[in-house]
């Protein structure tokens, strides 16, 4: 038997015994427990070291706020670092560590840092590491020489660097009511919802339904709480319309009731079921929502009130009644409200002894006394305990006498021995999804908590969340919060359930701290003090939003759960101002820590989307090496055994110079412009003609934007009198398709043109050289393809292999081309036609680097060139400009600064030193290696050409054509290459075209 | 005819996969129609285009957005406002409707090599499918025969709920290989046959 | 933020672009007032509430909306076809108006 199990009770299947290591000790637990409460049950009460003083902590709740019993899960090599122990269900095998402690757990070296704690305050790190501001250690630069030591020493667990094998996944859900929480008013809400035929999702944090129906020990009309709760959830899942998620914590309450919430599939199992996610990301569109997401208990600041013994009321009660474990033997209660006698009732009737009951209170309710009484403690009004004793583990606690209006009386302080206490500092509704949703909460000063308003834009709240603590009541609220949800009228309530025992006053006592010599913690997880916000008062800070800051209060992974309101009553106190004058800070998602893998979910690895031609499979069974474009995936080179990726390209080129050569250029973004106004919309669009475009012929177009820069260029196929098939660049297509849908919504909707991406549609092949024709020739059926019948930009359809086939006779490469299009089903077979009837003249397939080495000699642009700041002249494009209409662009392209001389121009450069040039290197007039300066442009593309046996580049040059046959320098400090360069004309090879046009 | 080559080719394994020990969650194929044909109406236009529809196919379509129909050889519905997908098992029907819809209704464009067509059926093909997208799949919402227009990453997908528990989705073919993939590990956890 | 498509009907943001100000009317093409094409290229309103904005269903239906949204809220009060509706016109700027 575990020390501190009880010998019944609670909802832990004490058949199944589960094992389990925590900092590599054996321990066995239940089915049903959290790591917390299988350790708690064995005797352990030491969980962690404090984040900055390393101080010895234990746990302080049960639940999702836990600031103090913090641990890393090992899984494998995977570890997952600062999970609240009270979140953690145990499965057989699980390994769990401690954190923030060197060497051990028991024994820290850093916890010396709490004898010198008043260096650590708030803002430490601000002022001491503020370097001087001469000298070696200047600026931050001290503080860097510190860093790595602090960080070290202060923080929460270790990160994992291994790759999380974890599936993470995304779900899309819709609903009519989403009710968050499942105690009882959250499941009378969803009942009272699903009912009415409503579609009800209801999300509970916790593995099991129920929320405080699993520990309060009450009874509904005569039935146990707890079978009260499963009745309800048995009734849910009968509905075809509910769907119940536990083990989900809703942590985001966006717009347009939008809600997140991260669902933990796995993270109880040893192993995750087939496929099935560690983490579940739901997003959720709710038409209504129900909070009832209950209220945490909040501590009281005094000294010493994080020693590891120390525990929320509510907490210890929900240990004993769900877990059937005592959190100590000899218990003292301290409190300021009436709900931390009922735990003592609990926790005597479980088997624990109640010493005494220190209430901050003078007067005291009768029904408070007699559970004191019955309990057998001592009841102790108008006291407070003023500080905790024992190193690791509480041994006892010092009390003394307090009153409200004058704090610690003088006196003798009492010690009391004891191994654990209970401590209640009243109740904070969790309205944090409401702020989120942009609810602003009042203050009432009968609970001394923040309230939400009565609802919100989309939602209605129930039970804790409201403030009503009262079961009865908050099963009343959920049934009128679920009719309300459902788009229901409201109907009479009937009666409220006899619930027992009665229900206590929930109203605290307006006291938040009890000052006196001792660290007093405010918010544990970053241990800041009750002094370090009175410090901040000191130094300025007024706004809350500064003191959170200033003082990290609240900014833990806990969110201030506990810490929050205690915190603005302390600063409030400092200020002199009433609580809710001070303020409260907004509460941001996500509610509780959410896991990174969730949310990125699948979007990883290999599973971003690819986008691949229809020739992919060809490629790499032939040896391409494949290169990313955008999500294109494109050969970059046919390699040859042995061959670097300039030999490869260089061969490729030139044998297609010599030859022919083949590409596939189906990631060409194609858009079909259809419909009567087709060829006003292309005048328009263009800068040049189109509506005087013949059927079966295509032009090579440019577009402006709409400030006069260039935008793209690419050919457009006339194949019917409203028939375009319009070509853009690669990384353009969905740009230009987006820019031509806008015009024609927004400012042309007259026009009657259909734009349809058809990028897809068709597989491209162009191919190019002195044997090009003849390969056509050899392969196409149903046409002929010689000058007659397929002139320059003319376009004829044939056949190749059987396959119907569109064939334009256009060129990038400079040589006599043709693109070929056929379906993409059927574009491997093209391919393969073409490429075998190649074979017989030598041509070879090429790729990216070929082609661009031939655009480069032929000195064709690209987005290299097209980059947004370039104008139509600036690449001596100026003749594409028609003056015999507007188009987009038209009237701004001739500004003053477009015009102006000295613009950077489109030239060709040539190496003189016979080493390669690199894209993004600076051209000056002189080198200056030590202070590289004026620079008159930059290189856009660089290759080593084969036709020139040279080294040669494009670049953008002010002053451009006037410079030709100049000479000038490579300036590229980043990659050391300096050197000479001779500026020429861009068009390097066959500048009258010759080749091309046959 | 030369037959289209498939782009799942080589990801396309027949066979029941992922957690299919408790049974088939999903079956998943690829539809591979004949023909996957864009119909646009002009303005005002659209009711003729959906006669014109109904004439070729025999599917009759309801007004309203993304309506659609089925029949053993023909599927359409509205994507789009005026704008129309409609697949036969048969090649050719682009030619058809070339010659039926005169070019004062609206236009006619072969997708039928630019769209690849696959479908999930079965009892989690709901659930399945909302991995994917920010779309309700119920059938109150998504009802039997209707179209929509969405996206899942970068992957634009329109979908026509085919069946009451079938759904048919059309990705750009390019996209097909990726998307078929993120469909089969989406249906890993319920098991999935593909056929 | 959701945005309710007149054909497609509410949809996540992820699936719309932003297409700008919805209060830009083109000049008459023919103009070449270098004044009032340089309000409609470069001069944006930045209103804190009501905004009419060109949003497209990008990853929908592909339509084009004229959209009025509360830029401190998020609020989506009014969505039309901008094919049907041309921009929205409340709160315009005088062409040409300095900033």
């Amino acid at each position: 038997m575990s020390p501190r199990r009880t010998p019944s009770g609670g909802r832990i299947d004490r058949l199944r015994t589960i094992r389990f290591t925590f900092d590599g000790t054996a321990y066995a637990g239940h089915q049903g427990d959290t790591l917390a409460s299988a350790l708690l049950s064995n005797g352990v009460s030491l969980f962690g070291r404090s984040f900055k003083y390393h101080r010895p902590r234990g746990v302080l709740t049960a639940g999702i706020d836990e600031p103090n019993a913090l641990v890393t899960v090992l899984r494998g090599d995977v570890r997952e670092p600062n999970i609240p122990a009270t979140m953690v269900e145990i499965y057989e095998g699980l390994v769990a560590v401690s954190q923030n402690r060197f060497p051990s757990l028991a024994y820290d070296v850093s916890a010396i840092n709490q004898l010198g704690g008043k260096f650590i305050s708030a803002g430490f790190y601000y002022k001491t590491f503020m370097g001087p501001v001469i000298g070696p250690l200047k600026g931050t630069r001290f503080w860097m020489l510190c860093e790595k030591i602090i960080r070290r020493a202060a923080g929460l667990g270790r990160a994992g660097n291994v790759p999380d094998p974890s599936r993470y996944e995304r779900m899309n859900a819709f609903c009519d009511v989403l009710v968050v929480g499942s105690g009882p008013a959250g499941l009378s809400a969803a009942r009272e919802a699903a009912t009415s035929g409503a579609r009800v999702i209801l999300a509970e944090l916790d593995p099991t339904f129920g929320g405080s129906a699993n520990w309060s020990g009450e009874t509904i009309d005569g039935e146990p709480a707890i079978a009260w709760a499963s009745d309800i959830v048995g009734e849910l899942r009968d509905h075809d319309n509910v769907r119940l998620l536990k083990r989900t914590t809703v942590w985001g309450y966006y717009d347009g009731n939008t809600l997140a919430a991260i669902e933990r599939v796995g993270d109880h199992k040893a192993t995750p079921a087939k496929g099935a996610p560690r983490h579940r990301h739901w997003t959720i569109r709710a038409k209504n929502v129900v909070l009832a997401s209950g209220a945490f208990e909040r501590p009281l600041v005094f000294a010493g009130n994080d020693r590891p013994g120390v525990m929320m009321a509510s907490a210890a009660m929900r240990y004993a009644n769900q877990y059937g474990v005592l959190p100590g033997d000899k218990i003292v209660v301290f409190a300021n409200n009436d709900s931390a006698y009922s735990a003592a009732a609990t926790l005597n009737k479980a088997g624990a002894t109640i010493v005494a009951i220190a209430d901050l209170r003078q007067d005291v309710s009768e029904d408070c006394r007699t559970l004191a009484r019955e309990c057998g403690a001592e009841l102790l009004t108008g006291h407070a305990v003023i500080a905790t004793e024992g190193a690791k583990k509480l041994a006892g606690v010092k009390l003394a006498a307090f009153s409200i209006a004058a704090g610690v009386l003088p006196g003798n302080a009492r010690k009391i021995e004891a191994d654990c206490l209970i401590v209640s500092g009243g109740w904070s509704p969790t309205i944090h999804l409401a702020s989120q949703a942009g609810a602003r909460p009042v203050w009432d000063d009968d609970l001394q908590a923040f309230l939400p308003p009565e609802s919100g834009n989309g939602w209605y709240g129930a039970g804790g969340f409201n403030g009503t603590f009262s079961t009865a009541d908050a099963i009343l609220e959920g049934f009128a919060a679920g009719r309300k949800a459902a788009g229901q009228p409201e109907v009479e309530i009937g009666t409220a359930p006899d619930i027992e025992p009665a229900a206590l006053d929930p109203r605290p006592a307006p006291v938040f701290e009890i000052k006196a010599n001792g660290k007093a913690f405010v918010d544990y997880q970053h241990d800041v003090t009750a002094d370090d916000v009175r410090l901040a008062h000191l130094e300025g800070f007024v706004s809350v939003e500064h003191l959170k800051r200033y003082t990290t209060l609240g900014m833990a992974t806990d969110q201030g759960k506990g810490s929050n309101v205690p915190g603005l009553a302390i600063m409030a106190e400092a200020v002199g101002k009433p609580i809710p004058e001070v303020g409260t800070t907004r509460f941001r998602p996500p509610y509780a820590p959410v896991s990174v893998g969730s949310l990125a979910a699948e979007r990883f690895g290999d599973l971003k989307p690819d986008r691949l031609t229809p020739m992919h499979d060809w490629h790499l069974e032939n040896g391409a090496t494949m290169y990313s474009a955008g999500l294109w995936h494109r050969p970059m080179i046919y390699g040859e055994p042995g061959e670097t990726v300039e030999q490869a390209y260089v061969r490729e080129a030139q044998t297609t110079r010599q030859a022919a050569g083949i590409v596939d250029v189906s990631t060409l973004g194609k858009i079909a412009v259809q419909g009567p106004d087709a060829a006003e919309f292309l005048d328009r669009v263009y800068t040049n003609l189109f509506s005087t475009l013949p059927v079966g012929k295509a032009r090579y177009g440019l577009m402006l934007r709409e400030d006069g820069l260039v935008f793209d260029d690419g050919t457009t196929w006339r194949l019917g009198d409203n028939d375009f098939l319009m070509t853009t660049t690669t990384a353009n297509a969905g740009k230009v398709m987006q820019h031509l849908e806008y015009f024609l919504d927004v400012v042309w909707p007259e026009l009657r043109v259909h734009l349809t991406s058809v990028t897809d549609q068709w597989a491209g092949a162009a191919i190019g050289g002195p044997r090009a024709r003849e390969i056509l020739a050899a392969c196409v059926t149903g046409t002929k393809v010689d000058n007659e019948a397929l002139p320059f930009m003319g376009i004829v359809h044939g056949e190749i292999a059987g396959a119907p086939v569109l064939i334009c006779r256009l060129s990038f490469s400079g040589e006599m081309a043709f693109e070929v299009y056929s379906g993409s089903g059927h574009g491997t077979h093209v391919w393969e036609a073409l490429i075998e009837a190649g074979e017989p003249f030598g041509m070879v397939p090429y790729g990216l680097e070929a082609l661009s080495t031939m655009r480069i000699e032929k000195g064709h642009v690209t987005g290299a060139e097209i980059d947004g700041r370039t104008s139509a002249r600036d690449l001596h494009l100026g003749w594409m400009l028609s003056k015999k209409k507007p188009f987009i662009g038209s009237a701004m392209m001739d500004r003053e600064g477009l015009v102006a001389s000295g613009r950077l121009e489109l030239v060709g450069l040539i190496s003189l030193d016979n080493r390669p040039l690199n894209g993004g290197a600076h051209i000056v007039a002189e080198i200056d290696t030590d202070n590289p300066h004026g620079s008159l442009g930059h290189i856009t593309a660089a290759c080593f050409s084969p036709a020139l046996g040279k080294y040669i580049a494009l670049a953008l040059v002010s002053g451009g054509k006037a410079r030709h046959g100049k000479r000038a320098h490579v300036s590229d400090p980043l990659r050391n290459r300096f050197g000479p360069v001779e500026i020429v004309s861009h068009h390097f090879f066959d500048p009258e075209g010759k080749r091309m046009h046959g | 005819m030369v037959e289209q080559l498939s782009p799942l080719e080589p990801v396309f394994r027949a066979g029941s996969h992922g957690n299919f020990v408790d049974g088939i969650g999903v079956t998943l194929s690829e539809i591979a129609p004949g023909s996957i044909v864009q119909l646009a109406a002009w303005p005002g236009q659209e009711k003729k285009l959906m006669a014109t529809i109904n004439s070729v196919t025999a599917l009759k379509l309801a007004d309203g957005a993304g309506a659609g129909a089925s029949s053993d050889r023909y599927a359409a519905f509205g994507f789009a406002p005026a704008k129309f997908l409609v697949t036969d098992t048969s090649e050719g029907l682009a030619a058809t409707f070339a010659k039926e819809v005169p070019s004062a209704i609206g236009t006619v464009t072969d997708l039928s090599h630019g769209r690849t067509a696959l479908r999930i059926t079965g009892a989690k093909a709901e659930w399945v499918l909302a991995k994917l997208f920010a779309i309700d799949f119920s059938s109150a919402a998504f009802p039997l025969g209707s179209g929509i227009s969405t996206t899942h990453h970068d992957i634009f997908t329109q979908i026509q709920r085919s069946g009451p528990a079938s759904f048919d989705l059309y990705v750009f073919r390019s996209f097909a290989r990726s998307f078929w993939k993120m469909l089969c590990h989406a249906a890993d956890e319920v098991g999935y046959e593909v056929r | 933020m959701l945005i309710t498509c007149p054909y497609c009907g509410p949809r996540d943001v992820s699936e719309f672009a932003y297409q700008g100000d919805g209060n830009r009317k083109r000049p008459d093409p023919a103009s070449t007032d270098p004044e009032t094409w340089n309000a409609y290229v470069y001069d944006r309103l930045n209103p804190a509430g009501a905004h009419n904005e060109i949003w497209q269903h990008a990853g929908g239906c592909r339509a084009h909306l004229a959209v009025v949204r509360d830029t401190l809220t998020h609020e989506v009060s009014s969505v039309r076809f901008a094919r049907e509706h041309g921009a929205p016109t409340h709160g315009r700027r005088k062409s040409g108006a300095k900033a």
